[in-house]
């Protein structure tokens, strides 16, 4: 049995690094080096993934472990994110004397967690994967274990195993309707039922319910949404940062993978869950973003606008859902959105982690001024909440005008004005808190340093979202590539 | 065929298929029953007889021709005994405690083969069966302490559960390097496969599952949930008659179980040459029993963190290493199997316990805080 | 109605019985009982469909080592002797779990399964085996797995070392 390893390289290699950390973690005690081998393990597996890229797309473990450009592109938004994040955890793990080996190994194995759910196209594998992030990211959720950290990871634990509960059972009763447990196979043994059958069987229907409610506590999406504030409040930041983007994006990978390539034929079958994810985004954008208006923590605020943008991607989801195979165009824009809004919500955070770290607060009240006290980081945070409403000249006016366009196309027009009362409404509570930083009087007249790893995190995010805004052209061709093939 | 199952097909003979079945499946239990129960008898008067020697003294020999009845008195003291429930404890717990702890200690023996095709049932996956029912006992330990609403029983209760968990891992992965030679979980297939005795081809599984077994069952050193000095004798304190003597019972069933799985494992069960099998089956379980007196009249009872530390960071790994190099030589070596194996794996067993004994090192050794 | 039958009911009725006493006791202790209870007819039901080492994988891992730490777990817990609390979402969440209950149900009998007619493997340890590790198998879930247990593993450490 040939195991062809090399296509497990960029997990493998990250797997050793994790454990390398744990070890050197035990006899080191200048714990900077760990971010150091973290970010040399992250580098290296990107380097892995790179060589990956542009071969022919190949699978291993019998059709189990798919290598192609759309797993590759994930594997690379995660390594990013995972890469970020520790960075601008270097201010924040001074808070926790022991246990940075471990914080640091957890990180990365979550990142394995995600990547393989990315690339992975069998129940089995994707139920595991999925635990393996998840596990890793309620523990770096109570991590701080003050009482506020420890609810949010407590909560995050119960309702994510009620989540995998109803994930599987809507496994069990595809399993069980077919006999297979990779997708492929799935999808040839639901073409080979008769219409009739199928019609008669409300186990698949009932299956693919329980499945896009057990995915949807991942990308939180209305109603799977009720963790969010709580946990985006009681979890370290940079964590906090990690989950809105990376466990999102991980969510956003396996829908996209599992529904398109497990119902993606028959038509009918397509539809169907194309219009539950266009109604499920319809509540999820409009409750998400009337919510956050309320909102004074500025980590809750930009927890329940991450629940909004969920709902945007999900015009993507539901745009590949309702054009079935014909597609190409919603699955790019919804990469190309994810990547925007992975850049754009990192820096959103990392600002936040650097004021919040001096002034000590979350309070939106408390960064009134702020344009004088720290005019830098004052200004990358404007610059990720413009990209953020979806205005020139950032990021997120392409992903959604682009996202948007796909909607149009297929036939989602109420589903795209939707979306866009969504996004003026959205303007509101962003615009206020950047009014509040620039417009407000200062309370203190006292600077807010900030350590070079932010500064440089914070540009590199800014950069990154000014590069997607203005010259998107290139990305959008990569994002193109990463789902025209899709391995079957 | 199976003993049982010639008997079975005899009794067709005479009566309608289900009612031999039935039957037959009877007579092997109550063969099996009667088995467990002389020998547990047979076990406490050798320890009672021996440890007496170890300590130099005579043991009970009064009753009968050195003492051999006892046991017997003792029993018709504890059949007339009052039974006492503690007023607030749980009444059903306390009362169904001594049961769920007994039970397992019987079913284990459903497996256990005598002699070639003398076993109840030879199932294919015996070993997996005798690992799991007998961790079962300890719910039936929990429930004595819980129900006895005493806070020793409870500390003692807490210390199985602790103990169980911990220990249940290293003879495990023991047993899983004699499955790898064995090539099959059923322990009379592995009996079989025993041309040399397996202590002699892995001694290092051999003293962690012994020594690992010993804790399982809580004998002496590491009886921590009955150490009269701390804890009184923890877990049966509340009991009396004859809800105690099951508990008592049941300790020496689960001893008898070990003796005799550790012989089907490891010492080739029954085979031997001149001796009839069976009765080379009962030497070994005796000379097992025998190791286990020797060990608990010789070491003394073991610290709760001692206890730990010695399943967790010295059985526990060389559990590990065990089972990497088994299934190496079983894999790359399969030729090489009986005697370069035997050399090997003695020197690597030698090795390791040396390494690991100087970690150990009690009283001589600084203690770390 | 052959003994199997009998036998599947039976188990049927102790393990939902369990587990309706595991929700419903006051006493969190013999609730956790009442969970060993049902653990136990799973098993039973198992061997019914002649998956020997899946029963006494059901037994090893469920009775033996889960429901035992949730034992030790419950008297690890302060102030347990208050019982099983019932909280204002106790209807709500009954209503939900009913509707769930029978929408499942519905789907269930109305479904048309496919029903495999190859006769259950015996002996399966083997079996399972190969499928696990050979050819074609699940070695890919089952490595994924053990990344799985050293990321609860160093949680463990984590969360319950002190600070």
């Amino acid at each position: 049995m040939s195991l062809k390893l090399e296509l497990l390289t960029p997990e493998l290699s990250l797997l050793i690094f994790a454990l390398l950390v744990i070890l050197l973690d035990l006899g080191i005690k200048q714990k900077k080096v760990l971010a150091g081998v973290s970010i040399l393990g992250l580098l290296v597996s990107g380097g892995f993934v790179l060589t990956l890229w542009g071969r022919e797309s190949a699978s291993a473990f019998n059709g189990m472990f798919l290598v192609d450009p759309f797993a590759l592109f994930f594997k690379l938004l995660f390594l990013i994110a995972a890469g970020l994040v520790i960075l601008a955890s270097q201010d924040y793990v001074s808070k926790f004397a022991r246990f940075q080996g471990e914080y640091y190994a957890l990180i990365l194995i979550s990142a394995i967690g995600m990547m393989l759910l990315a690339t992975t196209g069998e129940l089995i594998s994707i139920y595991i994967a999925l635990e393996l992030s998840s596990i890793s990211l309620y523990i770096l959720t109570g991590f701080l274990k003050d009482p506020k950290s420890s609810e949010a990871g407590l909560k995050y634990l119960l309702l994510g195993a009620v989540a995998s509960a109803t994930l599987l059972y809507g496994m069990a009763l595809v399993f069980g309707l077919t006999g297979k447990t990779r997708l492929t196979e799935i999808a040839q043994a639901i073409q080979t039922i008769p219409l009739t059958t199928l019609l008669d069987s409300p186990a698949l229907l009932l299956g693919i319910i329980l499945l896009a409610c057990g995915f949807g506590f991942k990308i939180a999406c209305v109603p799977f949404q009720m963790w969010v504030p709580d946990v985006y409040e009681g979890a370290p930041t940079p964590i906090t940062a990690y989950l809105s983007v990376a466990s999102k994006a991980a969510g956003f990978a396996v829908i996209a993978r599992f529904f398109y390539t497990t119902f993606g034929v028959p038509d009918w079958l397509s539809l169907n869950w194309g219009i539950l994810f266009a109604s499920l985004s319809a509540i999820t954008m409009t409750l998400g973003n009337v919510i956050a208006i309320a909102q004074t923590n500025i980590k809750r605020m930009l927890g329940y606008s991450s629940i909004a943008q969920a709902g945007y991607l999900m015009v993507g989801l539901a745009a590949v859902g309702v054009a079935s195979m014909a597609d190409t165009l919603g699955r790019s824009g919804l990469l190309f959105f994810l990547a925007s809004y992975t850049l754009t919500n990192l820096g959103a955070f990392i600002a936040i982690i650097a004021i919040s770290n001096k002034i000590d607060s979350d309070l939106i009240d408390d960064y009134t001024g702020m344009g004088s006290r720290a005019p830098l980081l004052a200004l990358g945070l404007t610059l990720c909440l413009i990209s953020l409403i979806g205005l020139p000249p950032t990021a997120g006016l392409i992903a959604k005008i682009y996202i948007f366009n796909a909607g149009v196309h297929y036939g989602l027009l109420w589903l795209v004005v939707i979306g866009v009362i969504n996004s003026c409404i959205s303007a509101y509570y962003y615009l206020g808190v950047v009014k509040v930083m620039w417009l407000g009087a200062p309370v203190s007249e006292e600077k807010v340093p900030s350590s070079w790893a932010l500064r440089i995190v914070l540009a590199l995010t800014c950069l990154g979202v000014l590069v997607l805004g203005i010259i998107p052209g290139k990305f959008v061709q990569i994002a193109e590539t990463a789902v025209r093939i899709f391995t079957s | 065929m199976t003993l049982i199952g010639q008997f079975r097909d005899w009794l067709i003979n005479f009566m309608p298929e289900w009612a031999a079945y039935i039957v037959a499946f009877l007579v092997g239990v109550v063969a099996i029953i009667a088995f467990v129960l002389v020998m547990i008898i047979v076990f406490i008067y050798l320890e009672r007889r021996l440890i007496g020697r170890f300590q130099v003294r005579l043991g009970p020999n009064r009753c009968g021709p050195e003492g051999i009845f006892q046991l017997i008195a003792d029993s018709i003291k504890l059949l007339t005994k009052e039974d006492i429930v503690p007023a607030k404890g749980d009444f059903w717990v306390h009362f169904l405690a001594p049961i769920v702890t007994f039970a397992p200690a019987l079913m284990v023996f459903a497996v256990v083969p005598f002699h070639k095709g003398v076993v109840l049932t030879d199932l294919d996956v015996g070993i997996l069966y005798v690992v799991a029912i007998s961790s079962i006992s300890v719910v039936g330990i929990y429930m004595a302490g819980w129900g006895s609403n005493n806070k020793y029983s409870l500390i003692a209760a807490l210390r199985a559960v602790a103990q169980a968990i911990s220990y249940e891992l290293p003879v495990v992965m023991a047993a899983v390097g004699v499955i790898l030679i064995a090539g099959s979980l059923s322990l009379s297939k592995i009996v079989e496969a025993q041309t040399i005795p397996f202590f002699l081809l892995q001694p290092l599984g051999f003293f962690i599952f012994l020594l690992g077994s010993m804790a399982e069952i809580n004998r002496s050193p590491f009886d921590l949930l009955e150490a009269e000095s701390e804890i009184v004798t923890g877990y049966n304190m509340e009991y009396s008659g004859m809800k105690f003597g099951l508990l008592y019972l049941s300790e020496y069933g689960h001893t008898l179980a070990a003796s005799c799985i550790i012989t089907t494992l490891f010492l080739g069960g029954w085979q031997g040459p001149l001796l009839p099998p069976f009765l080379w089956f009962l030497i070994k379980v005796l000379l097992v029993f025998f190791v286990f007196l020797w060990v608990r009249s010789t070491v003394p009872r073991l610290r709760v963190d001692q206890l730990m530390a010695f399943a967790w960071k010295c059985l526990l790994p060389m559990a590990l290493i065990n089972l990497l190099l088994i299934g190496a030589q079983v894999l790359w070596f399969p030729k090489a199997l009986p005697w370069g194996m035997m050399v090997v794996n003695f020197a690597v067993a030698g090795i390791l316990i040396l390494l690991w004994s100087r970690l150990f090192a009690l009283g001589g050794g600084r203690v770390e805080v | 109605m052959t003994v199997l039958d009998i036998v599947f009911w039976l188990l049927a009725v102790i393990s939902i019985g369990a587990a309706l006493a595991v929700v419903f006791l006051q006493n969190i202790f013999r609730a956790a009982l009442f969970l060993v209870l049902c653990f136990f007819a799973v098993a039973g039901l198992f061997i019914t469909l002649q998956a020997d080492f899946l029963a006494v994988a059901q037994v090893l891992i469920y009775v033996g080592a889960i429901s035992i730490l949730i034992i030790l777990a419950i008297m690890l817990t302060r102030e347990m002797w208050r019982g099983n609390p019932g909280g204002r979402f106790q209807l709500p969440a009954f209503i939900i779990a009913l509707g769930l209950f029978g929408v499942m149900v519905w789907a269930v009998i109305n479904t048309s399964w496919q029903i495999s007619a190859e006769l259950p493997l015996v002996p399966t340890t083997a079996a399972i085996g190969s499928r696990l590790f050979g050819e074609g198998g699940l070695l890919l879930p089952l490595e994924i797995a053990a990344v799985l247990l050293l990321a609860a593993i160093l949680g463990a450490i984590v969360l319950v070392r002190e600070k």
